[in-house]
């Protein structure tokens, strides 16, 4: 409950994403589809009890061993296939299941502006290339140094990501900062995340690829802005990032 | 069924907008002359479907099918062209 | 007792040659169910290796080959033919025909389906099948980056596959708009039918499109072209091409499901369906737009926001249709008597999870939820529940139906038991994929923290193929021992596949069925049949039941299949191409050659086909999908030289001028086929055969320019005569050459000879054809009766047409 909870308190600062100026305001990735999520699984959960229950009551119902109904006008072999009345019903309840899915996608396409324009409205976000093969991802800093299967970001800010792929079809997923993108070979997709909290994130691929597509992961490692600024100055020298600090937590 | 003579006015007409074709790149620019082919291309078609088909001596819902397939093709060209542009 | 022909159905030989559709329907059912528990035991093994999150029984190869062969053989091999069984028995009898419109290419459908499957497997003993999901994605699918050579045989083996549906389609669109009986009007059809008619009419779109995507991905295994390897744009445009069949498909399967749900909700509560003309309008509407909403499949590609955007608004609009015809289910309960009988208890099951498996797909029409989901087990889950639903439903229809095939009753205590298993299992294993969806898809080892959700989804998983062991234990007991069903064992049934006896006869109906007094009634059959006045001359013959050649086309075409997607392996593939090649042209010479009589009925063909013969009818439909199949050429071709630059992209032929005189050829080659045409409509045989050898001529001269012009096509092989000695000798070599404009040099030329080769083919085809006429014109045919060369001549017209468009865009602009 404490998570529908928290869910709940956040629809409330979903209203019209274009607003929110840069800077604390702007929402990760995460909540924003935790938010949807939510409210699409509880209205669904809703709409299929409510859809199924009545199902059943009127199988109940009607069931021919209770054998309370009398069929008026009952069907006969050889008829002429024709229908039966009661469309008024019918309407009125596509209609109404009708506003329900307009109105929540249509809600959620706000929401999906807001995904796809969200970075470029910062000046100082972080570019970072991803390069999907088989089995790994090399990611190319701006430095022009590249980091295979590890990528490091500092936490609250913005990064985009430039994701392809240098052989077959790939996808680009870290399922804890609901990021995703197809890494495609000759194509770049682009999307962007804040990580609001430190620690080791899992990066996988989630477009068969091979034989070793279970092993294609990565770590996003998460640090302070400071702890980056270290270990990026390390890695623009050496051309690989230090170990990051022992504390993170795997997340 | 249409006699040899209205066969041979077809034929010699679906010649004449086959080398319009070929005008056109001559004369036309690029895009102008893109259209026009295609324009020509299109006509011939009819063409031949029309009166070397008999399309217009068919049922009506014949041509229907015909034109559903041309257009789910139309779609398919456009709509995958235009999400990469 | 032979029955036309026909030897009794206790003999093999029965089977091999039958061309009733009863028969056809039964063997479809077989191999489908043969076909269920293949994948259904590749899904077993998926299950067993998810058991634990490390590794188990299964490489990563081997669970790659695993997934992908479970999806294309549970899609392709078992639904589609599962319900296509039913449509070939059950159809016919429900619009009150005798068969099919072409008995002979519903054998010949039946036979390349089989072929197919052997193909598929087959391809597990060629050193490692297909493994790239259903999906096929590029450029995994191509032998750079996957090299299983049985890769290339699956892609043979679906190439067949569309055969099949090809010719079913066209069948089955003839049949049930000229074959109804009288008084029965389309609006009247039953909701099976119905559901049929609006399948084979996406299936004519949709698998044309499947058609030529595979056509191109044969061409990149056999001949190296390098369209889906192509960097700028090649992986996307395999996703196009897949999913503009791939949306339509889940509808093509699900839809007869959805007939068999309308039926049984009918009997089963001895009601009529409420606002049936508002669920048959909202079948129609989904029918056109699920050719609308492919890119749904795409959201997270590099496609463009607008084009998103419209998708997701197409999908919401393809959701609607459906809740108007699940609500209209609902509502046919109230005031019903409802019998729970197993068939119902299936149906109003498969209601249920199909209602689940919309609810979730309506996140996935989300584009932020999909962009999280895309990839991981909510999109599995989902389309399990909606596929596995009608699969739920199609089971459903089999316990219906069953009396009325084996003219036995099964078990109900048995069904029921079935379906209890069925039901737990389904959701065990299904819903546990739910709750683990942040799990990427087609893995083979996971994190531990799923593992609890993915024992639940196996032990559902046996609980659901376990189910399946009483379900055929329940069969086997009725076939053997079941009390005899009559010819309606079901009260408040209302169609007429009920009105006949179970099994019904070979011809299925004593009297002639007709609905002209608004119910069905029979009147006597004339002495000798009247043929529907197509002027063939058959008034007291009696119609044939039985050909050889549908199994031995497939069965050749098999073997040549076989040979081509692995040319070059080894000596024994390019053998067996050869052989095959033209053993099928034998085949397909004798097919022709069969004088088989099937009869149309009079009073058959009504708006909005009528007046039209069944041949030619079926010949514009076969024409409508190679409209498609071309199209979709000359489609990936504007595709891929956009995303290379339109005007940067370098034409292949050096000049335009053989490619003008070419056009002239086949312009007059038209002229000429329409010439036969008129001569033989006035008896005129002298100019009848001049017109087609001259046709066959003008081909020739074609054929001639273009391979002058291949020539490019042949860089390290002087001449023609050596180049065909090259081809001969199986020494490829100086045909395909890393150097010089070969096939594989560029996407230019990769494009130029695939899409003109297309094209050389179908001119190849329509020689054979044209020979073939002449030939028999010249021994005196076709004088009175000139169909087979109007026919032709449409044919050739259209590749004429083809040619309109392949000129200017291959040669000058």
């Amino acid at each position: 409950m404490r998570w529908a909870s928290d869910r709940l308190a956040q629809v409330g600062e979903f209203v019209v994403p274009l607003s929110h100026a840069p800077g604390d305001e702007w929402r990760t990735q995460a909540s924003v589809f935790e938010e949807i999520y939510f409210i699409f699984l509880a209205l669904g959960t809703a709409v299929g009890i409510v859809v199924i229950g009545y199902m059943l009551y009127n199988g109940w119902k009607y069931s021919a061993s209770k054998g309370t109904t009398e069929l008026d006008d009952p069907p006969v072999l050889g008829e002429l296939p024709r229908g039966e009345g009661g469309g008024k019903k019918l309407f009125l309840s596509f209609g109404i299941s009708a506003v329900i899915v307009i109105t929540l996608i249509v809600w959620s396409y706000s929401a999906l502006i807001y995904a796809e324009q969200g970075p470029e409205e910062f000046e100082d976000n972080m570019v970072v290339e991803v390069e999907g093969y088989t089995f790994g991802w090399d990611f190319i800093y701006e430095n022009g140094e590249t980091s295979t299967n590890t990528l490091v970001v500092p936490e609250d800010h913005v990064v985009t990501l430039e994701v392809t792929s240098r052989d077959v079809w790939h996808t680009f997923g870290v399922t804890e900062l609901r990021i995703k993108a197809d890494s495609i070979p000759g194509q770049t997709a682009t999307t962007w995340f804040i990580a609001d909290e430190q620690g080791i994130y899992l990066a996988e691929c989630f477009e068969l690829c091979g034989a070793g597509h279970s092993f294609m992961e990565a770590d996003v490692i998460v640090v302070s802005e400071e702890t980056f600024e270290e270990m990026y100055d390390e890695f623009t020298e050496t051309g690989s990032f230090p170990d990051p600090p022992d504390d993170l937590e795997e997340r | 069924m249409a006699s040899i003579k209205f066969y041979f006015a077809i034929y010699v007409a679906l010649l004449l907008l086959a080398v319009s074709k070929v005008v056109f790149m001559e004369l036309l620019d690029y895009w102008a002359a893109v259209g026009g082919i295609m324009l020509s291309a299109a006509v011939k078609t009819g063409l031949i479907a029309g009166f070397y088909q008999h399309l217009v001596d068919e049922p009506r819902a014949v041509t229907w099918v015909v034109l559903m397939a041309v257009a789910a093709v139309l779609l398919l060209a456009s709509a995958a062209t235009f999400s990469i542009t | 007792m032979s029955e036309h022909g026909l030897p009794p159905k206790s003999s093999i030989k029965r089977w091999l040659v039958t061309t009733n559709h009863k028969d056809i329907g039964i063997l479809y059912i077989l191999t489908s169910l043969f076909f269920l528990i293949f994948g259904g035991t590749l899904a077993l093994l998926i299950r067993l290796q998810l058991w634990t999150s490390g590794e188990f029984i299964l490489s990563g190869s081997a669970f790659g080959q695993a997934v992908t062969a479970h999806g294309l053989v549970m899609v392709f091999f078992f639904l589609s033919p599962f319900a296509f069984g039913f449509a070939n028995y059950i159809v016919p009898l429900q619009i009150g025909a005798d068969d099919l419109a072409f008995p002979r290419l519903n054998a010949l459908s039946y036979w390349l389906y089989l072929f197919a499957g052997l193909l598929f497997l087959i391809s597990f003993f060629q050193g490692g099948s297909l493994e790239a999901g259903w999906t096929m994605y590029a450029p995994l699918n191509l032998p750079t980056y996957m090299p299983n050579p049985g890769a290339s045989t699956v892609v043979g083996a679906l190439l067949m596959f569309v055969a099949s549906v090809t010719v079913s389609t066209i069948n089955f669109v003839v049949t049930i708009h000229q074959m109804k009986a009288d008084g029965l009007s389309l609006w009247n059809l039953p909701m099976f039918t119905w559901s049929i008619l609006l399948t084979v009419w996406m299936m004519l779109i949709a698998f044309a499109a499947l058609g030529a995507a595979l056509l191109i991905l044969g061409a990149d295994h056999v001949l190296d072209t390098v369209y889906f390897t192509e960097v700028e744009g090649g992986s996307l445009l395999w996703a196009h091409l897949f999913w503009f069949f791939g949306h339509p498909e889940v509808y093509i399967v699900f839809f007869p499901a959805l007939g068999v749900m309308l039926e049984t909700f009918q009997t089963f509560t001895g009601r009529r369906l409420i606002g049936r003309k508002w669920v048959i309008l909202a079948m129609i509407l989904v029918t056109l737009q699920s050719f609308l909403v492919w890119m749904h499949h795409m959201f997270l590609t590099t496609i463009n926001l607008e084009i998103k955007t419209l998708m997701m608004a197409m999908t919401i609009g393809i959701s609607l249709p459906f809740d108007l015809i699940v609500f209209a289910m609902i509502y046919t309960l109230i005031k019903g008597r409802i019998r729970w009988t197993t068939p119902f208890l299936f149906n109003f099951g498969a209601l249920v999870l199909f209602i689940i498996g919309g609810i979730t797909g309506v996140f996935l029409g989300a584009i932020v939820l999909d962009y999280e989901f895309r990839g991981t087990y909510w999109v599995v889950a989902h389309f399990h529940y909606v596929m596995v639903a009608g699969g739920t439903a199609l089971f459903g229809g089999l316990y219906y139906w069953w009396p009325k095939i084996t003219g036995k009753m099964y078990d109900e205590y048995l069904g029921k038991m079935h379906f209890g298993a069925y039901f737990v299992g389904f959701n065990l294993l299904y819903f546990a994929m739910f709750m683990s969806w942040e799990m990427p898809r087609r893995v083979f080892t996971y994190h531990t923290g799923f593992e609890a959700y993915n024992q639940m989804a196996t032990i559902g998983g046996f609980i659901l193929g376990a189910s399946f062991l009483i379900m055929f234990y329940n069969f086997y007991q009725s076939w053997y021992r079941g009390p005899v069903a009559d010819g309606n064992p079901w009260e408040y049934s209302r169609t007429a596949e009920w009105a006949t006896d179970s099994p019904p006869p070979l011809e299925n109906w004593e009297g002639i069925p007709n609905y002209e007094k608004g119910f069905l009634e029979f009147v006597d059959r004339p002495e000798g049949l009247t043929d529907g006045g197509h002027g063939e001359d058959h008034h007291d013959r009696h119609p044939d039941h039985a050909s050889i050649w549908p199994l031995t086309i497939s069965l050749t075409t098999f073997i040549g299949l076989a040979g081509l997607m692995l040319w070059g392996e080894h000596i024994v593939y390019n053998t067996l191409f050869i052989v095959g090649l033209f053993a099928t042209l034998v085949a397909a010479v004798g097919f022709a050659r069969e004088d088989f009589y099937a009869p149309m009925p009079d009073w058959g063909a009504r708006w909005p086909f009528e007046g039209i013969h069944k041949n030619k009818f079926g010949m514009w439909i076969f024409l409508a999908s190679d409209i498609v199949i071309f199209g979709a050429f000359i489609g990936a071709y504007i595709f891929i030289r956009w995303g290379y630059g339109w005007e940067a992209w370098q034409t292949i032929p050096p000049e335009a001028l053989p490619g003008l005189v070419n056009t002239f050829v086949l312009l007059t080659s038209s002229f000429t086929v329409i010439l036969a045409l008129v001569y033989a409509q006035r008896g005129n045989q002298k100019g009848l055969v001049a017109s087609l050898i001259a046709t066959f001529g003008l081909a020739t001269l074609f054929l001639v320019i273009k391979s002058w012009e291949w020539n490019y096509l042949l860089p390290e092989a002087e001449t023609l005569p050596e180049a065909t000695i090259a081809l001969f000798t199986f020494d490829w070599d100086p045909l395909i050459g890393t150097e010089g404009p070969a096939l594989d040099a560029s996407i230019q030329h990769s494009t130029y000879y695939v899409t003109t080769g297309l094209h050389a083919i179908h001119i190849l085809i329509g020689m054979i054809a044209l020979g073939y006429l002449a030939i028999r014109a010249y021994h005196g045919a076709y004088l009175d009766d000139e169909q087979p060369v109007e026919n032709v001549g449409l044919y050739w017209h259209f590749v004429d047409i083809a040619w309109v468009f392949l000129f200017p865009l291959f040669y000058i602009l």
